[in-house]
């Protein structure tokens, strides 16, 4: 009896008693949801366009973040630096297609996926090679990224928010909006999305499947470039970093592994519901609710609506 | 409407008076090429004014006729105004009839001038060319697939158009010369009733008859120039020619024509047409494509439509008749309608519908009640090509699923003992072409005209139809028998498909009935019977107290009728076959052949009145693959309750 | 004139053409020295039994395989091989046996699709909605209503392909590769699975592309009663080889061609 009253009375009765920390809670919950949001959709992108499950879209960030702070590190310039890395994020993209996606192109989605493993770990490898294993800091101020946070009093207490968490929520934004234009109102994006569908039938009426498939894997390369920022500006740039991409998988099952909305919707509500887990719910089992929560709750999606919250009903025809 | 009117007594004078006073309204849209085209009254005027030029110059006269084939489109109902500004008398042809059906209209109006739609309606014209002398000239408009077509009585609808702006150029007012000349007397369109038995006939409507009647039921339902119709039906249909020729011609609404017949739903939906009319098969094929969308929605979706159709059901249609409903009642409703029957509505594509006509043939009380209890206002009229169509039309507030209406104004009706009505309208024909004696047969020297449809006024002072007269018979104690009425009242049910009734000089009714495979085949399977196929379905027991119990709801109501009451039916077999076109037993436009049937299976007719429990019948069925197997059955016969007249109420 | 008589007149020169063409794919040998011409605006049928090698041969024309031996001409210009988006750009347009349609997109966005080689717009103007942008997407829109008018989908130009019947897929495929205004359309096996109907349409449909485009067809057929009503010339193709090439009376009386039905060794 006082379990259930601990379960489904008490931390609602937390939540009404200092709303400030509530609005706090929710706050911290939908700032790791966007980033989130912005790793699964890097793999949306890849997905939707290539037919492949991006396994190295996590290290692309970490290795993005790396290349970016290893180039000012030694001594490049901050807007020069970023300039440099976009330069590198296309060349990733396009040697991925030449050395990677070409010669594989007829091959099963599994073959796709190992090799994407593959690539996971030569760029763990290069990335220490270059630029060693120790975690660096995220350049934010040479950056102009802002710094600080805002004090807002409200609900009888205070809620903080930090300048740089709104400037990722700013940018994330105009990411997902510029790619939704790219996506649905383009001729390339007609044609990505054609790709994504049938290699076939996409080859038979003249697209280039190297071209797209470079303009995606370089697109996922500045999302992951942008997450890696973001993320790192808030913690360190580390290897650990990568850890924090496999909770893009229970945001992908959430929001469908090809819609781009559903990666921002879900992202957020994973996010959100982590932190609240954590907050009002993770006293009574000890704690590390945020580790399992997102899991919890892709399985339970796989279970009713495995398309996720926008995914693409697959109707087939027998 | 402007107070002038009086002189505007040719369709054409009406077009030049819109295109004056409205030149920039929409007069007719098409959706070509997945958008919209609109043309204005003014445009649509320049359009008929050249096409007329062009008729002119090829050497349509006065008088002439011309042959106008294809679906709805703006460029044959400009080619119909063209042609009677000229004088000339536009004849609308079936666009699936065969080539054979096609000449004798042609012959008999010595038609000279046709316009087709496409190379379909052009092969057609071609093929019967030998037999038809005067046709000389062949117009189309869609030249896909006639390109190397060299037959020199073809045109295209461009190079027509060229004709008439150079025509046109030279004399600019010959056009308005020409329909000066004309009056409301003179011949507006020539329709051909689709002869079953004898010779088509040509029914040759002036255009004072046509004018007289749209405007009569026009400011009945009060119409105006934002009215909008979708103009689907056959345009030699009279009735299509009525809602999408005539009457926008005197009320000055838009008319649209969809981009073909698949995406009809789509592009009522587009468009709203705030006026409609849909014969009862058509409704009933939307109704069907509802409820079969609605068993594959999600668990609340169904449950919401099953609890507010039951208030719909209860209420709707009192709502929609303006009578006292409870307020607890209207919220109901009121709720049904955000969630429910407005979508509902919208899906149908009635969402701005004032008012609907259904009409042609008997409707289904459950059906007609349906699209009145979700707000679609749904009411009958009776008509005819002879009568420019208004006869009877239900007002607003008096509308009723088993009868037409009350006469429109300007219309006097009356019986004959046998029960034939007669009618006097300024909206009669003037003719049948050619045919002195059929039109003396039609309409007798003080100008009534013989319907050849039997039925009486109800208490109400509404027209009720009930069978042809020719079909309606006797029996012994007197009792009108109208086997038709009877056959689709039972009809009506989902399980039955078909239905023959005999009663005429015996003393009682008795019926065959066809099941409906699908329908009780359902039915059977929902309670676990298993059969083999349509003789063993129809030959089980518990079948036949499903049929009936559907007979005994008929004689249920026809006992409340005391014309009526006499008829119920008394006994019934379920028929081990379904009656078939292809065994002579239904005409091709799935009518009874009551004669032939009655001789083919007199063995049960006889078992019927003999008063025998069952009848022994072989018989050889052919299935639709050609082969052919011989059928050994015992049919039972079934008496059915029947209830004594006015006192009865309806069948649990 | 008749109408045959005028068709006939219109048949041109060879535009395609392929001469020694042989293909291996791990030992199984699908084409040997296999050689013939397709002229300007002819309807030129394949056929043969199955296994015969004609989706390959489609294939190679395609640029889906390489021969390891002999060439294509196209036009007059050589190639030991071509490559697919070669092929497409050059005007050679191709429908697959198994249907290969963007499942999810609308059939208005299939075929939109297969006017991608013609649109120059770039990504900026697009995106930001110029007029450059608009006037371009109208006018291809207009191209692509056109061909949804002739081949009479318009009431499903919103479905999404996945849930459209075999039959409407099948012409959905078609109106694809018209929109890439080719000059040459191959067709694999377009009425493959379709009942009596369905058949006379798409015969229809590939008359009316072929007389209103002037678009020369080769195509893949099985059924001979189609063959012969359509179709100019036939190829025979069996086990790899030809074995007949002509109108299509001759070929059908043609012994060799009888015995490769019939499954006689030879």
């Amino acid at each position: 009896m006082h379990v259930l009253y601990l379960i489904f009375v008490d931390p609602f009765m937390q939540m009404a008693h200092a709303p400030d920390l509530l609005v706090q809670t929710l706050w911290d919950g939908l700032v790791s949801g966007v980033l989130y949001a912005l790793i699964a959709l890097g793999f949306v992108l890849i997905f939707k366009a290539s037919g492949v499950f991006n396994f190295a879209q996590g290290i692309m960030v970490v290795f993005a973040a790396l290349t970016l702070v290893g180039l000012n590190e030694h001594g490049v310039p901050a807007y020069l630096a970023l300039a440099i890395t976009v330069v590198v994020m296309l060349v990733l993209a396009v040697a991925v297609e030449r050395a990677i996606l070409r010669p594989l192109v007829d091959q099963p989605e599994i073959i796709l996926f190992m090799a994407t493993f593959g690539l996971t770990y030569i760029l763990i490898g290069m990335g220490e090679l270059i630029f060693g294993g120790d975690p660096k800091v995220m350049i934010s101020d040479q950056l102009r990224l802002p710094s600080g946070s805002y004090r807002i009093n409200m609900l009888g207490g205070f809620v903080q928010l930090q300048k740089i968490d709104i400037a990722a929520a700013i940018i994330a934004s105009i990411m997902v909006a510029g790619l939704g234009i790219l996506f649905n109102r383009t001729r390339i994006g007609r044609a990505l999305r054609a790709v994504a569908d049938s290699h076939r039938a996409a080859l038979s009426v003249g697209i280039s499947l190297e071209q797209i498939w470079v303009i995606v894997w370089f697109a996922a390369g500045i999302v992951a470039l942008a997450t890696g920022i973001m993320w790192g500006a808030r913690s360190n740039v580390s290897f650990a970093l990568e850890i924090v991409a496999l909770k893009a998988l229970p945001v992908l099952i959430l929001g469908g592994f090809t819609s781009i909305p559903g990666a921002i919707v879900g992202g957020l509500i994973i996010g959100v519901g982590e932190k609240l887990g954590e907050f009002y719910w993770g006293p009574l089992v000890g704690g590390g609710i945020e580790s399992w929560f997102a899991y919890v709750i892709a399985l339970v999606f796989l279970l009713f609506r495995p398309q996720g919250l926008f995914g693409e009903r697959i109707i087939e025809r027998l | 409407m402007a107070s002038d009117i009086g002189a505007l007594d040719t369709f054409p004078k009406l077009l030049l008076h819109h295109a004056a006073v409205r030149g920039e309204r929409p007069a007719i849209r098409e959706k070509d090429l997945g958008i919209w085209q609109t043309w204005s009254w003014s445009q649509f005027a320049e359009e008929v004014r050249i096409l007329a030029c062009a008729f002119a110059e090829e050497g349509l006269k006065r008088g002439d006729h011309m042959a106008l084939v294809g679906d709805n489109r703006p460029r044959i109902y400009a080619a119909m105004c063209a042609a009677q500004c000229l004088g000339a008398v536009p004849v609308p042809m079936y666009q699936d009839a065969v080539a054979a059906e096609m000449a004798f209209p042609i012959q008999n109006a010595e038609i000279g001038h046709a316009l087709a739609e496409d190379q379909e309606q052009v092969d057609k014209l071609l093929e019967i060319l030998p037999q038809c002398p005067t046709l000389k000239h062949i117009y189309y408009d869609d030249p896909r697939g006639l390109r190397h077509y060299a037959q020199p009585q073809l045109a295209s609808y461009d190079r027509l158009r060229e004709i008439g702006v150079e025509a046109r150029r030279r004399d600019p007012d010959f056009i308005e010369r020409e329909i000066a000349k004309g009056t409301g007397d003179d011949a507006a369109a020539m329709f051909f009733t689709s002869g079953t038995t004898a010779t088509p006939k040509g029914v040759v409507l002036t255009h004072h008859a046509l004018i007289d009647r749209a405007r009569a039921a026009a400011e009945m339902e009060g119409l105006t120039d934002r009215d909008a119709v979708i103009a689907y039906l056959p345009p030699a249909w009279i009735g299509q020619n009525i809602f999408s020729y005539a009457q926008p011609l005197v009320v000055g609404y838009c008319i649209c024509c969809p981009e073909s017949a698949e995406t009809l739903m789509t592009d009522m939906r587009e468009i709203g047409p705030t006026y409609y009319f849909a014969p009862p098969r058509v409704l009933e094929a939307l109704l069907t494509q509802v409820s079969i969308r609605m068993e594959d929605a999600g668990l609340i979706k169904r449950a919401m439509y099953r609890h507010y159709m039951e208030v719909a059901r209860r209420v709707g249609g009192a709502i929609l008749d303006g009578k006292k409903v409870g307020f607890m009642d209207r919220l109901r409703y009121a709720l049904g309608d955000i969630f429910v029957y407005g979508p509902l509505r919208n899906v149908l594509g009635m969402s701005r519908v004032r008012v609907a006509y259904t009409a042609g043939e008997a409707i289904g009380p459950d059906l007609f009640k349906f699209y009145r209890s979700i707000g679609i206002n749904l009411k009958q009229l009776y008509g005819s090509t002879e009568t420019s169509v208004f006869v009877c039309v239900q007002p607003n507030g008096m509308v009723k699923p088993d009868t037409v209406g009350p006469a429109v104004r300007g219309v006097e009706l009356k019986f004959t003992p046998q029960r034939e009505l007669l009618i006097r309208s300024p909206g009669l024909f003037k003719e049948y072409y050619k045919n002195p004696q059929a039109t003396a047969e039609a309409k007798d020297r003080e100008g009534w005209f013989h319907t050849g449809d039997a039925g009486y006024f109800d208490a109400d002072g509404q027209l009720k139809i009930i069978d042809r007269v020719k079909d309606v018979g006797k029996l012994n104690d007197g009792t009108l028998f109208a086997p038709k009425y009877l056959e689709n009242k039972l009809k009506f049910f989902p399980y039955v498909k078909e239905a023959v009734a005999f009663g005429h000089g015996r003393d009682r009714v008795c019926a065959f009935i066809n099941i409906d495979m699908e329908a009780v085949g359902n039915w059977a399977e929902r309670r676990k019977l298993a059969y083999t196929g349509y003789v063993d379905l129809a030959s089980r027991p518990e079948v036949r107290d499903l049929i009936a119990e559907c007979v005994e709801q008929v004689n249920a109501d026809l006992a409340s009728d005391p014309e009526l009451a006499g008829s119920q039916i008394h006994r019934f077999l379920l028929l081990h076959k379904e009656l078939d076109a292809d065994d002579g037993e239904l005409t091709r436009t799935r009518k009874v052949r009551r004669g032939h049937i009655a001789e083919k299976y007199a063995a049960l007719v006889d078992a019927l009145y003999g008063g025998k429990d069952s009848v022994h019948v072989e018989a050889q069925v052919r299935y639709e693959d050609g082969r052919t197997a011989q059928i050994s059955a015992d049919l039972a016969i079934r008496d059915a309750r029947t209830f004594a007249p006015s006192a009865a109420r309806k069948a649990a | 004139m008749s109408e045959t008589e005028a068709h006939g007149a219109r048949i041109g020169a060879p535009i395609l053409a392929v001469e020694g063409v042989s293909l291996t794919f791990g030992g199984v040998r699908a084409l040997s020295e296999v050689s013939f011409d397709v002229r300007e605006r002819e309807v030129r049928a394949i056929i043969g039994p199955n296994g015969a090698g004609k989706s390959s041969m489609l294939n190679v024309l395609n640029g889906f395989y390489q021969p390891q031996r002999g060439v294509i001409r196209f036009r007059g210009r050589e190639f030991h091989g071509m490559r697919p988006r070669a092929a497409a750009e050059m005007g050679i347009g191709r429908t697959f046996q198994n249907i290969a349609l963007f499942r999810g997109m609308s059939v208005l966005d299939n075929i939109m699709v297969g006017r991608n080689m013609k649109m120059r717009g770039n990504v900026l103007q697009e995106a930001l909605w110029l007029p450059a942008a608009r006037r371009e997407e109208i006018e291809h829109r207009h191209a692509v209503e056109e061909i949804i008018d002739f081949l009479e989908i318009q009431h499903v130009r919103r479905t999404p392909v996945g849930r459209l019947p075999y039959g409407l897929q099948k012409r959905v495929e078609l109106a694809r590769a018209l929109a890439m205004e080719p000059s040459v359309l191959l067709l694999d096996e377009p009425m493959a699975g379709m009942n009596l109907e369905e058949k006379q349409d798409m015969c229809r449909f590939i008359l009316d592309v072929n007389d209103h485009y002037g678009t020369t067809i080769v195509l893949i057929e099985h059924d001979m009663g189609v063959v012969m009503d359509i179709s100019d010339r036939v190829v025979v193709l069996d086990y790899g080889r030809l074995i007949a090439d002509g109108a299509p009376d001759v070929v059908r009386g043609d012994q060799a061609v009888i015995d490769a039905y019939l499954g006689v060794a030879h």
